[in-house]
């Protein structure tokens, strides 16, 4: 596919009678559609950005449905079955600009934890009746597939960084979507630091900002939902919360909503594996 | 007289002195616990102070502690600092508009808010200063931090209590308070003892109509304090440590500490000098109506090390921690006379996996060790001393209307603006503006020709900023703000030869210099001009320059790293056009600018011809954000590049041009 940009730098926006109006899609896969609908948290703007593009696919706002192309996709969701697999390749074949949204899509999600362990067992554990359940034996982010141009991070995204997003799409500037740790965030707002004053692990100092730094702000520690930062030094993070803590403990707390990607996978693997895979029923029904 | 009598304010009064600075119209932030910590927050009454409350903190550590005392500031350092309230942490900067072609921007400049500060330590009293310093260094100061700074009231309270991670007493800021505060206080259990620091102070105290101290209460204070200074000891030895740190900038000890590092920016964030930030820009959904905010930003996060290209001039964590710790402990005393750490030992406590600064600093630049050679000079204009503050004035905006566009090649093109601003219309060779387009990043853009009615920008689009300012037509506006930076010192110049080396859109900061040069031909000796460009599409201005190949008074040579069928000149790297000249390098004064490479091969090929390094200027590209030296984004060892250059000479940057990392 061809590098192309959707509208051309400096031009100005395109409104509702411009017949240029960007096709946007907005599509799922293995996900609880909770990114997609935080289109619509944009509320007081939502009109106005409808004005400005052409929705041609959004199952959750509009019965108008599209085959494409499109300028922009945004794809929720893992791929984690066979069609899915065959359905992205083809959306990224019509599509100039493929931009991945939320922590399924773009590091696997909360589902992807099922990798480390054998399908049957999962399937079994968690359906009755799994006759019917088709599924890859990964769940897995929708890069592993097919190419993507940009990504919004998050467990949901933040509507802030959406709106952000869609700015820059329309103006032709460049999306301030910052790479940088969420520790930024919590020192900007004046947030105390949960790891240091109170012991909470927190995986702020290897976890990508873009959330507000909601987690600490209610006294919690950060668990990783926009997943992974630049320079994320997760070895050197396990390795000090391993002064206090077992290594499935510190297994676990990397195993959250990005375990999938590197370096939280690699930092899980180091430590056997995310906790659980000796599951006291399983145990008890091998006997 | 300004330091009066030591008085004495007993417990229960100290609602009075609270009283006394809301007469005076002040907002109170003092010390207060809230989410297991002391932090620095709105304080209405003496009631809501940490009363009873210590602290315990280790590397990676911080615990209160309720000891049931009826002392109100035992809890030593909360994590704020003070910073918060001088240079906070989000400032907006401009507002800014587009209708059409039309193009406003204007500087927010709200006013700042009158503030007392309550429970200042003698270690953040220096933290204040320097920071003040660094915020008001060079020829423009930062607005915003003067005014906050200026309108705020302090009352200091020396330490009645340390924690191992204190060492004020090795960078000798404390814990004793001497000077910079409107009152200084100490406390004991029945209440405190308190003498004025400034006029105002002093008018402060009168008002409150206290009984002097007795001798014994201003004892127990001094030894209070004594005793505080030999429980922390001298845990750094300061002695020779800028040259220590210097001598050690390949130490192994960088990449052993990148490995625990997080490089999270925590230590940055806590600390009450560090002052460095970027510029966030938002608008409406078209772009039509922008803001620009400044926030805390740290030169731990990648992204501060980016520039254009996505190039990245740090890379890597442990350059990242070299960068801090050598301009905390190094290159501060070249840039503002004074070192920048003041030993609050906050970035020891709140870094989460406890990484030592202490510890660090013995290892990197170890007492024995080397201390020499110096890699660079001093700059220029170190040792800002506080009564060299500069008169700040908010930032202009200067709308400006484009003329003409004249496309150079694919991805560069000239604009013509059109101007009556006479500082811009004063503006020098070399010199660079901001270029304001609302909603748009501003990007620093070196000035291409200086004429009477206005400035030539020669832009090449390298992303969606510069792609939108080259995609504009006549008739449209831009806002620049500048001149900028130091020029081309052309006087050095005078009676010498003169070499100009360009490398591809290089050749626009330049043209300047040779128009200058040709305006005044006779009192320059041999002029030189030798132009490189990738390929024969990219060479710039070529009318122009092929019109100078035709004059006697000057040599112009070129080549092309790769030639098309069309290319009957030389090929190669443009340091070939003199490799086998015939002329002495002694009476040279060399102009230099293109890509950092270019330059580097350029300036090993000239100071191998004899040309003397402190001749040999160039000019060199950093992520200028701010254009004064207060945003931190384009440091290059002791100097800042918008502000201290971007012209430079070669024997100026010392080691410091090329090294990697820095």
């Amino acid at each position: 596919m061809e590098p192309q940009q959707l509208i051309m730098p400096g031009r100005r926006s395109p409104r509702a009678d411009a017949p240029n109006r960007p096709r946007i899609g907005i599509v799922k896969f293995a996900s609880c559609d909770g990114c997609q609908l935080t289109l619509l948290d944009l509320e007081d703007e939502l009109l106005a950005v409808a004005e400005r593009v052409d929705l041609v696919e959004f199952a959750e706002a509009t019965s108008r449905r599209s085959m494409g192309p499109f300028d922009v996709l945004f794809v929720e969701g893992s791929i984690s079955t066979a069609e899915q697999v065959e359905e992205i390749v083809r959306l990224r074949a019509v599509s100039h600009r493929l931009i991945t949204i939320g922590a399924c899509a773009t590091a696997g999600g909360i589902q992807a934890i099922r990798n480390w362990f054998e399908l049957d067992e999962v399937r079994d554990t968690v359906y009755p009746g799994p006759t019917y359940v088709e599924s890859l034996a990964q769940a897995r982010p929708v890069s592993d597939f097919v190419a993507v141009d940009g990504e919004l991070r998050g467990c949901p995204i933040s509507p802030a960084q959406l709106r952000e997003f869609l700015v820059s799409m329309v103006t032709g500037r460049r999306a301030q979507l910052p790479d940088e740790a969420v520790c930024l965030e919590c020192k900007r707002r004046g947030v105390v630091c949960v790891a240091v004053a109170d012991g909470v692990p927190c995986l702020g100092p290897v976890t990508r900002t873009g959330c507000g730094a909601i987690c600490p702000a209610y006294g919690r520690g950060c668990y990783g939902c926009f997943g992974p930062r630049e320079s994320a030094n997760t070895t050197s993070l396990a390795s000090w919360f391993s002064d206090s803590r077992s290594a499935p403990d510190v297994a676990r707390l990397f195993s959250g909503f990005t375990a999938w990607s590197e370096p939280f996978r690699a930092t899980i693997d180091a430590r056997g594996g995310p906790p659980g895979q000796a599951d006291p029923r399983e145990e008890s029904h091998d006997a | 007289m300004v330091t009066g009598a030591t008085c004495f304010l007993p417990r229960a009064d100290l609602d009075r002195l609270f009283a006394a600075l809301r007469a005076d119209d002040r907002t109170i932030l003092g010390p207060a616990v809230s989410d297991g910590a002391v932090i620095y927050d709105e304080v209405a009454s003496p009631a809501e102070l940490p009363t009873g409350w210590e602290s315990d903190t280790e590397p990676g550590s911080y615990r209160l502690r309720e000891t049931g005392s009826s002392r109100a500031f035992d809890y030593v350092l909360p994590v704020t600092s003070w910073k918060r309230y001088t240079h906070p942490a989000f400032v907006p900067l401009t507002r800014a508009r587009r209708d059409g072609s039309q193009v406003e921007v204007e500087a927010v400049l709200d006013p700042p808010p009158r503030l007392a500060f309550v429970g200042v330590r003698a270690c953040e009293i220096a933290a204040l200063d320097i920071q003040e310093r660094a915020m008001r260094a060079g020829p423009i100061g930062d607005a915003d931090h003067a005014g906050r700074r200026d309108a705020a009231l302090v009352v200091a309270m020396e330490c009645a209590a340390a924690t191992s991670t204190c060492f004020c007493t090795s960078m000798g800021t404390g814990p004793e308070v001497r000077q910079g505060a409107d009152l200084i206080a100490s406390e004991l259990d029945e209440g405190f003892v308190i003498r004025s620091g400034s006029a105002t102070g002093a008018a402060m105290l009168a008002g409150l109509d206290l009984e002097p101290a007795d001798p014994a209460q201003v004892e127990r204070a001094a030894a209070q304090v004594a005793a505080v200074r030999t429980r922390i000891g001298d845990p750094v030895a300061v002695e020779g440590l800028p040259e220590r740190l210097r001598a050690a900038l390949d130490s192994p000890r960088w990449e052993q500490v990148a490995e625990r590092c997080l490089a999270c920016a925590n230590c940055t964030l806590v600390c009450p000098t560090c002052f460095c930030t970027s510029v966030g820009v938002a608008s409406d959904l078209d772009g039509q109506e922008a803001t620009t905010e400044r926030h805390w930003d740290s030169c731990f996060s990648l992204g501060f090390g980016r520039v254009a290209g996505d190039a990245n001039f740090r890379p890597k964590v442990k350059d990242r921690y070299r960068q801090w710790l050598t301009h905390k402990f190094s290159t501060w005393f070249d840039q503002f006379g004074s070192s920048g750490c003041v030993g609050c030992g906050r970035c020891v406590a709140w870094c989460p996996v406890g990484i030592d600064v202490r510890e660090e600093l013995a290892a990197i630049a170890p007492v024995e060790g080397p201390r020499g050679p110096i890699p660079w000079p001093p700059a220029p204009d170190a040792g800002h001393a506080p009564a060299a503050l500069t008169v700040v004035a908010p930032a202009r905006h200067v709308t400006t209307s484009v003329v003409a566009v004249t496309q150079e090649t694919a991805n560069t093109a000239t604009l013509r603006l059109a101007t009556s601003d006479a500082a811009l219309l004063a503006a020098r060779p070399g010199q660079f503006v901001m270029v304001e387009l609302p909603a748009f990043a501003a990007p620093p853009i070196s000035i291409s020709r200086i004429r009477p009615d206005g400035l030539d920008l020669t832009i090449r689009s390298a992303g969606p900023a510069t792609a939108a300012i080259v995609a504009l037509g006549p008739g449209a506006q831009v806002a620049l703000r500048g001149p900028l930076g130091r020029g081309w010192p052309l006087e050095s110049a005078l009676g010498h030869d003169v070499v100009i080396v360009a490398g591809g859109v290089g050749l626009a900061p330049l043209r300047p210099v040779i128009e200058a040069v040709l305006a005044d031909r006779a009192r320059y000796g041999a002029v030189r001009l030798y132009l490189g460009a990738r390929t024969p599409a990219d060479r710039l201005f070529t009318a122009e320059m092929n019109a100078l190949a035709g004059r006697a008074d000057l040599e112009v040579a070129e080549i092309v790293d790769r030639a098309g069928p069309e290319w009957l000149g030389q090929v190669g790297i443009v340091t070939h056009l003199f490799d086998h000249a015939t002329w002495n390098g002694d009476r040279v004064t060399a102009f230099v600018c293109g890509p950092e490479r270019m330059m580097q091969a350029t300036a090993a090929a000239l100071t191998g011809r004899g040309v003397d390094p402190a001749a040999i200027w160039l000019t060199l590209e950093r992520n200028m954000a701010c254009g004064v030296g207060t945003c931190g984004h384009c440091q290059l060892g002791p100097f800042f590049v918008c502000r201290d250059g971007p012209v430079f000479s070669i024997a100026e940057l010392g080691t410091a041009f090329g090294r990697e990392g820095l």
